[in-house]
């Protein structure tokens, strides 16, 4: 079971565009940089697939420039 | 289940978004996130609740997250100015031990050869009934109390009350005996008050940190890191002084190593080319400092009731510097190994102005036959050139035990002591009858027994009674050879309280269940002064009690109650509120309680809502009253003394049949006796026994291998463990090292039982023995 | 007289004989038997060496901004090792068959750096004092195989779920044997992403992170020696 970081730079001005597409995929949590156009998105998912899946569907965002991961971590299923 | 799965869960992705912060500012420095989404990540049903680090002397603010009356994690306060949110990984595994399967739950009571499960309120009658039968019989001096540095300021306080004040007996002494008592006398001799004059903040200032002896990347872990940042930042440098290469001789920028026992006629030598060179601060040293001479040929205590009392004779500088002509770097590097020019290299650094320099040292120097003499030494090659109590300059003298400090020395656990002052003194034997609310002449004014002697005591059957707590003295006392027998015998009934079974419980009469840390509140004071205080954070199991309130119960049996009216749920204030009014007064006041709840520790002396960073420093130290720069007030014309102290050997030297020195000491991963960090599995798989460090020529020789077993044997013992070559620590040719961590593997019986005439505690750094493999 | 003390003598060799030769014929008809004494077991302590190795360039580990497109991640780590712990194999042409590693792979790999030529960074080698690199590193010169082989790669964990207790640090979950340089890999452009320090300025890294066994040895819980 998945969890990731990303930091999500998005194309000039485009900010809260991305804000908004990310904030409506329901296994991604944003947070905003206040100062800086930057974005955090922490991933949860329950499947390699589905992360996977999630990727794609977040890398073809148009407000997106980059997707770089930061942290990621597997959690055992019965924990 | 599922509330622990969902709850780790939402902690992973609260570390997910911490990384990936962090990442963000160092692409963006400066770059803010909205207060409220960083709350709104979740954080479990997670509450943290400050405390200090159960561990070592340096004192780490800790914050323990408690869920569900549990507590899971711990992790470094950023608030504390100690550990600025770091920790060690010892102190951030420390919770796990509370959930060994060997707890001690309830009272165990010997019957018949067996222990029997008792109710407690039934051990602690026989408890009470056993002491005041044996006084009864035997008098108050066949009764003794044998405490720790790890006992909280209100445990530490209670027994010294129920011992002086209650009973009238001045056996009491403690285990801060085994490791800071050369370091108390080294600061009463010099200065007259004990405990160091800095305090961590000196790291951020120094040029350089010298290392006498003492191995910190391992065993004060959290300030070397601070050293290290210091070094890779500014510059600074690390200069380690030892007889042994460890891994903070890997970090340091100089390794100096040094035959055992001669950092005395280093530390002259280093004095005489201080003088030689003019590097003097005569200022200072015409303003601050008397001369004095001390008696030599002092012996070393290994036979029964020994005594010795220093005398000090005022001698001049230019007798001094005449002294100090035995100590030319040439005629000390013939004998201590170490080469001319790095004990000018040395002394150069002390010697200049410009640079700023603190010394640090821990066991090397106080568990050592002539620890007075040598910490005497460190101070005066400080006061020569007047580094000292200023930021960045100083001696620091560390401690291995959370409350040494604050338990042992301030509220004075040791035989000689008082809450403030010593028992020989009429003045503070009639302070504390007044607080204490006891008649003066209930307190004897003759100290008794010393740790090493106490256990003599029991052998020779002076001690019929004996109530150790938080201690494991069957570990960690020299020579466990004669004491584990001596605990034996019939002729004592010993009293046993702790949280887990260990070497020294195996031998109880009864067996008292102790909480540990997190489950009652309490007062710790660690090495800079600073004392921090924790409430109760989770229930203990089964019928356990904090050691202070098993003390107190035993007290009320045994006819003492209304000299400790507390109540249970809330005695650690109630004791600490009563044991402040000693202190009262700007060169020794406590915190109050509502500082020390509301900020990660305060240090005293904490004058006018204030903590004093340096003491005897007028710019720092309100207590300086003399006008001047600096007054030592400890001494009564305000000066600080330099010690005239000669080279002597050790008792006992490597000779044809025992060949080689042992060194013993500590690792990062175990904390002294083990009895709780092997109990935590991450700890016990990274070092899960103990080993007998050769060097590698001297392993060729004998044909030993690593990892082979090998019998390490002395006069008085020996111990069989694997060899250990070119791993953790590399000894000088001609010189074993073992830690002392492993019960299985008893270091201690081979040990010897020689001290330090004037403060009583014993050398486990130096005796000889012989190895041979098996 | 003479001749009986001949025969005699001559009678006392052949008795002799049979008897040394029929207690030899004996020995030999018994089971050879050598007796197995178990190794003693011993645990291995990690060498100290290497621990602050690399400590000098922590600072600027530290300020080094992240490289997003250009960055490693544990599954391009993991592409040319044949399992979690095997040597890597070389991944590019090398330059000189006939040279010590000193001479020539130490030249990229002792500090690292960007290569424009591959577009990636010099992953920086733990064990820089190790010269022998071709004893256990391999070029790959062909990607066929001599005969079809059905070694299954074990899958590789990720990153992050080897600590004792929420938030403490994580354990060392890999043998620190020629690995006891941790910024070597854990720090900089060519660490992989999932694995790379974030306070890489801290340098006494044991001071908090452990080894432990599971990859390397079982080591049991502590139990006491106690005489019952």
């Amino acid at each position: 079971m998945p969890i990731k970081s990303y930091l999500a730079h998005p194309q000039e001005d485009k900010k809260q565009a991305l804000f908004e597409a990310l904030s409506k995929i329901e296994q991604c949590e944003v947070i905003p940089a206040k100062n800086e156009d930057l974005l955090i998105v922490v991933t949860d998912t329950n499947s390699q697939e589905e992360e996977d899946k999630l990727k794609k569907l977040m890398e073809n965002i148009d407000s997106l420039k980059l997707l770089s991961m930061v942290s990621g971590f597997n959690t055992p299923k019965n924990d | 289940m599922n509330n622990t799965l969902t709850n780790r869960r939402s902690f992973i992705k609260k570390m997910a978004a911490l990384s990936a912060m962090t990442a963000a500012a160092s692409l963006f420095p400066g770059i803010l996130f909205a207060e409220e989404q960083i709350k709104g990540i979740p954080d479990g049903d997670l509450e943290w609740k400050k405390g200090p680090c159960r561990f070592c002397g340096v004192g780490c603010g800790i914050l323990v997250g408690v869920e569900n009356g549990k507590a899971v994690a711990v992790k470094g306060d950023p608030n504390s100015s100690v550990n600025k949110g770091l920790l060690c990984v010892k102190g951030y595994h420390q919770i796990m031990c509370i959930q060994a399967s060997d707890r001690l739950k309830y009272a165990l009571v010997k019957k018949n050869g067996k222990y029997v499960e008792t109710p407690l309120d039934e051990a602690l009658d026989l408890v009470a009934e056993k002491m005041k039968d044996t006084i009864e019989k035997h008098g108050k001096d066949s009764v003794a109390m044998y405490t720790s540095g790890q006992s909280t300021i209100p445990e530490g306080y209670v027994a010294s009350k129920f011992m002086k004040g209650a009973i009238g007996t001045n056996n009491l002494d403690c285990n801060a005996r085994l490791c800071m008592a050369s370091a108390v006398t080294g600061f009463l001799t010099t200065f007259g008050a004990d405990e160091p004059m800095g305090c961590y903040e000196d790291i951020d200032h120094a040029d350089y940190f010298i290392t006498w002896g003492n191995n910190m990347a391992e065993m004060h872990p959290v300030l070397f890191s601070r050293m290290l940042e210091q070094k890779n930042r500014r510059g600074a440098k690390i200069i380690d002084f030892a007889t042994r290469t460890t891994r903070s001789s890997m970090a340091s920028n100089k390794s100096i190593l040094f035959e055992p026992q001669t950092d005395l006629a280093v530390a002259n030598a280093i004095c005489y080319e201080i003088i030689k060179n003019g590097w003097v601060n005569k200022k200072f040293v015409e303003e601050h400092v008397n001369f004095n001479k001390g008696l030599t040929n002092i012996g070393y205590g290994l036979e029964d009731k020994f005594s010795f009392k220093d005398k000090a004779t005022k001698i001049n500088f230019e007798e001094y510097k005449a002294f100090l002509a035995d100590y030319t770097p040439e005629k000390v590097a013939k004998y201590s190994r170490v080469s001319v020019k790095d004990i000018k290299y040395l002394a150069a650094i002390y010697g200049d102005p410009n640079k700023k320099v603190v010394s640090y040292w821990c066991m090397g120097m106080n568990q050592h036959t002539r620890g007075t003499w040598i910490n005497n030494l460190v101070y005066n090659i400080h006061l020569l050139t007047g580094k000292i109590s200023q930021p960045g300059n100083g001696p620091f003298s560390l401690t291995g035990q959370p409350s040494a400090c604050g338990t042992a020395r301030e509220v004075g656990t040791f035989t000689h002591k008082l809450p403030k002052g010593v028992v020989t003194n009429k003045k503070h034997r009639e302070l504390a009858a007044k607080i204490w609310k006891v008649p003066v002449d209930r307190i004897p004014s003759k100290p008794t027994y010393h740790a090493t002697e106490m256990f003599r005591a029991v052998d020779r059957g002076d001690i019929k009674f004996i109530w150790t707590q938080v201690t494991n003295p069957l570990v960690s006392l020299p020579k466990t050879s004669r004491y584990r027998p001596a605990m034996e015998k019939e002729s004592c009934f010993v009293v046993v309280s702790d949280v887990f079974p260990t070497p020294t419980s195996d031998v109880a009469d009864v067996i008292l269940p102790a909480s540990w840390h997190i489950e009652k509140s309490g007062m710790y004071g660690n090495s800079e002064r600073r004392t921090q205080q924790w409430d109760k954070m989770i229930e203990g199991p089964g019928e356990t009690k904090p050691d202070a309130w098993m003390t107190i119960e035993v007290a009320k049996r045994m006819g003492y109650g209304d000299l400790f009216p507390y109540s249970e749920e809330n005695h650690a204030e109630e004791i600490y509120n009563e044991y402040i009014q000693f202190h009262k007064g700007a060169k020794h006041g406590m915190a109050p309680l509502e500082v020390l709840k509301e900020q990660s520790g305060a240090i005293w002396p904490y004058v006018n809502g204030k903590s004093t960073q340096w003491r005897f420093n007028a710019e720092y130290d309100p207590a300086c009253t003399n006008g001047k720069d600096f007054h030592f007030y400890g001494k009564k014309d305000g000066k600080a003394v330099i010690w005239q102290r000669p080279y002597e050997p050790a008792p006992e030297v490597p000779s044809a049949e025992y060949p080689f020195w042992l060194n013993t000491g500590r690792v990062i991963e175990h904390w002294h006796t083990g009895s709780m960090t092997r109990r935590i599995p991450v700890l016990h798989k990274a070092m899960p026994n103990a080993y007998l460090e050769l060097h590698p020529e001297d392993a060729k020789t004998l044909g030993i291998s690593n990892g082979e077993n090998v019998k390490v044997t002395s006069k008085r013992g020996s111990c069989i463990m694997p060899a250990s070559i070119n791993e953790r620590g590399l000894p000088t040719k001609g010189q074993v090292f073992a830690p002392f961590f492993d019960e299985n593997l008893m270091i201690n019986d081979v040990t010897i039982d020689a001290f330090c005439p004037i403060s009583k505690e014993p050398d486990y750094k130096k005796c000889a023995v012989k190895v041979e493999k098996v | 007289m003479k001749r009986l003390g001949i025969i005699s003598l001559f009678v006392i060799l052949f008795v002799a004989f049979i008897a040394v030769w029929n207690y030899s014929y004996q020995m030999g008809s018994e089971e050879a038997y050598v007796p197995l004494e178990p190794a003693q077991e011993s645990i291995i302590i990690p060498t100290e060496y290497g621990v602050f190795q690399r400590s000098q360039h922590a600072l600027d580990y530290e300020n080094m901004p992240f490289d997003y497109e250009h960055q490693r991640s544990l599954e391009t780590y993991y592409k040319n090792r044949a399992f979690p712990g095997a040597p890597p194999t070389i991944p590019h042409v090398v330059a000189d068959e006939r040279n010590m590693g000193d001479n020539s792979c130490l030249k990229c790999h002792e500090n690292g750096g960007f290569v424009e030529k591959f577009n990636a960074y010099t992953p920086v080698t733990p064990h820089p004092q190790l010269t022998n690199c071709r004893q256990c590193h391999v070029p790959e010169l062909t990607s066929g195989e001599f005969k079809p082989n059905s070694f299954v790669k074990k899958q590789v964990l990720g990153a992050g779920n080897n600590n004792a207790l929420l938030g403490s640090p994580p354990v060392i979950p890999h043998q620190l044997q020629l690995r006891e340089n941790c910024l070597a890999c854990h720090a900089g452009p060519s660490a992989p992403v999932e694995i790379r320090v974030s306070h890489p300025e801290r340098t006494n890294c044991r001071q908090c992170h452990v080894p432990s066994d599971t990859k390397v040895q079982e080591i049991k819980s502590f139990t006491r020696n106690k005489k019952e």
